[in-house]
């Protein structure tokens, strides 16, 4: 940090801020709208949701604006220290008297009313850690064993300690930002090419071997087979989906949110907001958020170094593959797993570390250069 | 720190590129989901967001036709339940099935099992009234119950119960028709049902703020009956006092028609039941009915449904000697002047003889129906023969339905006659019709010789009260000529005048009629008897024709001229009075009447001013108790006031209060003559009516019955050869 970069400093890139103001905006009310019924029946109060949300989105503001004025460069020597912070708590979920258990998976760290998941945390204490690393050892990539395997190591001691948890969706998050991450940094094609013939087979000896993901991936392939079983959500997304239209039900109407889907305020938010909001509302938001993914790759391509560069992309990535994930799930596109919405989830950690995040982009992207060296 | 170099930039081109178009993929899959697959999605999201409810129309109100209701919908409500929404809310069952039984008067047990099945709907109870409907909905409101609804529903009330009660029929418990107009009106009194669609959650409760879509039930049209609920009630009673008097075991018919327009002023049958609950029959005692196997009820309830007016047969017997004698008449064949005699005819081997012993020999036709002499009309038959007989048997309906709104009986009639068929069938044996159809036939002879069809609905009205559909007088035919129909009401009203039908007389009115006693041969009883009577009146310008049948009466004499006439003059009398219609006495009326006087009160005044009244009034006294001193006041006196009597008749006058040394056991005067009755009864203080001549066959205290000292016996005398007339 003690070198002097070439790069002048300049205000933040206002694109990305007033998207994720607009996005931001957009996630609370369809929350407020998702939310409602579900509030009103198990929690007897209507804002219930509402309320934790802008609760996070206020925080997560504040953590945007501090992280915006934190020098990114800092954040290199800092890597490593939070890459060990959270494969401690990553390790302290897993110990059962500690890590807070839901639906069969210990995720959660417990602070008071709120529920913690080390998990989010990892995944920016992840791509900050590849990042640093990556930007001083960049030239040791093209060699598999003393270039590309210890990154595959890292990466796998955190994958290996989220997927136990279990937590399938955030490992898969983890494994496809990290390895855009490397792509980026210039690890060679051939060694992904060899990396995905043992991958995939050995996802097909687990699916083979797990009776659980065998029946998701059928009632992906056919969500009527299974209408009050697996299959359930499936039909109760596309549902909503189909009853949107051009132009929606209008904000507030869904009738599907009415506890035909579980849980309409999470992962099946963007349901929702296609049922109510139409195809309309469906592109304006998929366009907001490749207005980011645009924003947010020119802000990788403009960084005055490579840690800057790797951060920004490794970011812009989580986002989008968070994105593209949850979209493709509810329109039954791939076999279902809980991936949230960024932004519009209800979800407060997810939230704040999604502003966190944004916040370092909008400060990587203040030394924006356009000049080429 | 290095900087990003080209190969990067260039892998983020590519970075940017697959997310682009991954981006634009999913949106295309969003659109094939909405556009493609979108109407068949949301009519799936649809179907099970939605619940569909039936609202019942209110079902039309049948009324007389001077606007009476007789069978109006009252709002109720219906209790049901969703079971499995009630289960998930993790409301408390036995609380709230505690609660609803106590609130709709059930069994808790019956409740509880009824929400705790495994069902999607459940009724609780139907059609209970509205002010416990509100209760309950009282209730759910402040318990917050969900998966219970309290529904509009509407209930049928027969406000005069049992009365008409085969031709209004009744409904079940989704107010469809099942019997009588109920069901043969059903297309217009039924009405449109309406919807109400609402939306559901995934628990079945009705989504906040969403506004229910009402289609609105179309009310019934209204039903105007011929009937005249007066007339009804009349009639009604009057086979009901028939049933008592003459132990009648399979139940009674009477049917009153306008002959001028075939409309149907009462059609009662008995026995009957309440359409309010149908499948208890009412004369039935709960006794008996709790020992009846479900079979035995079965029968025992469409035995009381049937309505014997129309789905009943039965053999007309001499009643239908008029419809022989008009065939004869409008044929020429036959007089009234003409000769005839009775004397026995022997037809195929059989002997037909008249009733009387002996027979009545020479006599006019005239005389011969009067007396109602069968070889009389077996030769009138024959003259006629069998294509010209028959052909008139079709002109009056017989081989037809008669076409009124119900269901009839198939008629049991000759297909291909021989000569022995008709030699019994003019005088109305061997082939079976319904009581309506002999109305029917009747009218025809009355009115001039129109035959109308009988119809029971005037018209059809909607709630507004405009006219919807009007059912005018339907001819079907001429039968016989003006001329003969003249003739006929004469000779019919000679038969109650003069001969066979004398108990069916009522001063004034003018009486026309036939008597008809006939053996049902398919009987599984011995002696079964349907004594039946054919009147019109007034003869000269009918306003009514009335049957009345007694079906099986267990007494001796059992003839329709001893025992149905006197129902059918009594029920004549009632409705002209009713209508209104003005009595022209004959000479000889008014000297019978004459014969009857009416009992002054002379209770509270002293004797002396007693013995004057009665004295001016011509009656004998006497008086029971301390007769010296004339200022002593009157206790008691039988007969009572008001009672009509005949003039020669003692009054009783007590000075004390009459006790049980004062009480007389009256004796048995069956088989009496009418000298022998008077000295019996006059010797023990008694005051006799005379009614008929001949021998004593009835009277109105039984045998041994206690009445006071100058109580009034009333004695029913007959010629000893009538108990034969058929
Ligand atoms: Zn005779």
């Amino acid at each position: 940090m003690a070198t002097k970069t070439t790069a002048t400093k300049k205000p933040f890139d206002f694109w990305i801020f007033i998207t994720i103001l607009i996005l931001l905006s957009m996630g609370i009310v369809m929350l407020f709208s998702a939310s409602a019924p579900a509030a009103y029946t198990y929690k007897n109060d209507i804002y219930h949701f509402l309320k934790d949300q802008l609760l996070f989105a206020f925080v997560g503001f504040i953590a945007m604006f501090v992280a915006m004025n934190f020098h990114y460069k800092k954040l290199a020597k800092l890597a490593p220290i939070l890459l060990v912070i959270c494969m401690v708590l990553l390790i302290l979920v897993l110990v059962p008297s500690i890590g807070y258990e839901a639906n069969n998976a210990r995720r959660w760290l417990r602070i008071g009313r709120f529920t913690v998941q080390p998990s989010e945390m990892a995944k920016l204490a992840l791509i900050l850690f590849l990042s640093s690393s990556l930007s001083r050892r960049k030239d040791q990539l093209q060699y598999f064993f003393r270039g590309l395997l210890p990154y595959l190591v890292v990466i796998g001691m955190v994958a290996g300690l989220i997927v136990v948890e279990p937590h399938l969706s955030a490992t898969i998050i983890i494994l496809i930002v990290s390895s855009i991450i490397l792509f980026c940094a210039g690890a060679k094609i051939r060694h992904f090419v060899i990396m995905a013939v043992p991958a995939v087979a050995g996802l097909g000896i687990v699916v083979a071997m797990n009776e659980y993901m065998q029946k998701r991936l059928f009632s992906f392939i056919n969500p009527w087979s299974d209408l009050k079983g697996d299959g359930w959500q499936a039909v109760q997304s596309l549902y909503a989906i189909g009853s949107g239209g051009l132009f929606g039900r209008g904000l507030g109407k869904s009738l599907q949110k009415f506890l035909y889907i579980p849980e309409p305020y999470n992962d099946f938010i963007f349901s929702i907001l296609a049922e109510e909001l139409g195809f309309i509302g469906v592109v304006t938001v998929m366009l907001l958020f490749l207005v980011l993914v645009w924003r947010g790759v020119k802000v990788a391509m403009n960084a005055p170094d490579t840690f800057g560069c790797l951060v920004a992309v490794g970011i812009t990535s989580l986002i989008t593959v968070q994105v593209l994930l949850n979209i493709a799930v509810v329109t039954s596109s791939i076999p279902p797993t809980g991936v949230s919405l960024p932004f519009f989830s209800s979800g407060g950690t997810s939230l704040l570390f999604f502003m966190t995040e944004i916040g370092i982009l909008l400060n990587i992207s203040k030394y924006s250069k356009y000049e080429r060296i | 720190m290095s900087k990003p170099g080209m190969q990067t930039k260039k892998r983020l081109l590519v970075l940017l590129g697959a997310y682009t178009f991954l981006t634009f993929l999913l949106i295309i899959r969003v659109g094939w989901i909405q556009f493609v697959q979108g109407s068949e999605l949301q009519r799936l999201a649809y179907e099970q967001q939605s619940r569909s409810r039936i609202i019942s129309p209110r079902r039309g109100t049948i009324y007389d036709r001077n606007g009476i209701a007789l069978a109006v919908s009252a709002s109720v409500d219906t209790i049901s339940a969703f079971p499995k929404e009630l289960q998930d809310s993790g409301a408390d069952l036995e609380a709230v099935a505690e609660k609803l039984a106590e609130l709709l008067d059930m069994s808790k047990e019956e409740v509880l099992a009824k929400i705790s099945k495994n069902s999607p709907y459940e009724y609780i109870k139907r059609k209970v009234e509205p002010e416990v409907g509100a209760k309950v909905r009282a209730w759910l409101q402040e318990a917050k119950i969900v998966g219970i609804t309290v529904d509009e529903d509407t209930k049928r009330y027969y406000p005069k119960r049992n009365l008409a009660s085969h031709v209004l029929g009744c409904v079940g418990t989704d107010n469809q028709g099942l019997e009588g107009i109920e069901k043969a009106m059903e297309q217009y009194l039924k009405g449109l049902p309406g919807r109400i669609l609402s939306e559901v959650d995934a628990k079945g409760r009705q989504i906040p703020f969403n506004r229910e879509r009402h289609i609105d039930p179309q009310d019934g049209y209204n039903v105007v009956l011929t009937i005249d609920e007066t007339i009804q009630y009349l009639a009604e009673k009057a086979i009901e006092k028939a049933i008592v008097d003459n132990k009648v075991l399979k139940g009674a018919v009477a049917i009153v028609m306008d002959p001028n327009n075939g409309e149907v002023l009462a059609m009662a049958s008995k026995p009957d039941f309440d359409p309010n609950s149908p499948f208890r029959p009412l004369h039935i005692d709960d006794a008996t009915w709790n020992s009846m196997s479900m079979e035995e009820r079965e029968n025992a309830i469409y035995s009381t449904w049937r309505n014997k007016a129309l789905a009943d047969t039965y053999e007309p017997g001499s009643t239908f000697k008029a419809i022989t004698a008009s065939a004869g008449l409008e044929e020429g064949v036959i007089t009234p002047e003409s000769r005839v005699n009775d004397f026995t005819v022997t037809v195929g081997g059989h002997r037909i003889n008249c009733w009387k012993p002996n027979a009545h020999g020479e006599e006019s036709f005239a005389q011969g129906l009067q007396m109602s002499c069968n070889p009389v009309f077996v030769r009138v038959a024959q003259d006629l023969g069998i294509d010209r007989f028959y052909k008139y048997m079709r002109a009056f309906g017989f081989y037809d339905k008669t076409g009124i709104e119900l269901p009839e009986a198939d008629i049991i009639i000759h297909k291909r006659p021989t000569e022995i068929d008709m030699a019994v069938a003019s005088f109305g044996q061997r082939f079976k019709v319904t009581p309506l159809h002999m109305v029917t036939a009747y009218c025809a002879i009355a009115n001039g010789g129109t035959l109308i069809r009988p119809h029971l609905v005037k018209e059809i009205t909607d709630n507004e009260g405009n006219v919807i559909k009007k059912f005018e007088p339907e001819i079907v035919r001429q039968v016989i000529s003006k001329k003969t129909s003249d003739t006929m009401r004469k000779l019919l009203q000679d038969v109650v005048t003069l001969g066979t039908g004398s108990r069916a007389y009522v001063p004034g009115y003018r009486v026309a009629g036939k008597t008809g006693t006939s053996e049902t041969e398919t009987s599984d009883i011995d002696g079964r008897y349907v004594a039946s009577f054919m009147a019109f009146a007034p003869a000269d310008n009918p306003r009514i024709v009335v049957l009345v049948a007694l079906d099986h009466p267990d007494v001796y004499p059992h003839t329709g001229g001893i025992i149905a006439a006197p129902v059918a003059g009594k029920l004549v009398e009632d409705i002209l009075s009713y209508l209104q219609e003005e009595r022209v006495y004959t000479e000889k009326d008014r000297k019978k009447l004459a014969e009857d006087v009416y009992v002054p009160d002379v209770r509270g005044k002293t004797l002396k001013e007693a013995e004057s009244i009665l004295r001016e009034a011509g009656f004998e006294y006497r008086i029971e108790g301390d007769a010296t001193n004339k200022d002593i006041t009157v206790k008691e006196q039988t007969p009572k006031p008001e009672t009509a009597i005949p003039r020669k008749s003692t009054i009783v006058l007590y000075t004390y209060k009459p006790d049980e040394n004062d009480m007389v056991v009256v004796p048995d005067l069956l088989n009496k003559t009418v000298d022998e009755a008077v000295a019996i009864l006059k010797g023990l203080g008694l005051n006799i009516k005379v009614n008929g001549e001949g021998r004593a066959y009835r009277q109105n205290y039984q045998q041994g019955s206690r009445i006071p000292r100058g109580g009034l016996v009333e004695v029913f005398f007959m010629d000893p050869d009538e108990a034969d007339l058929e």
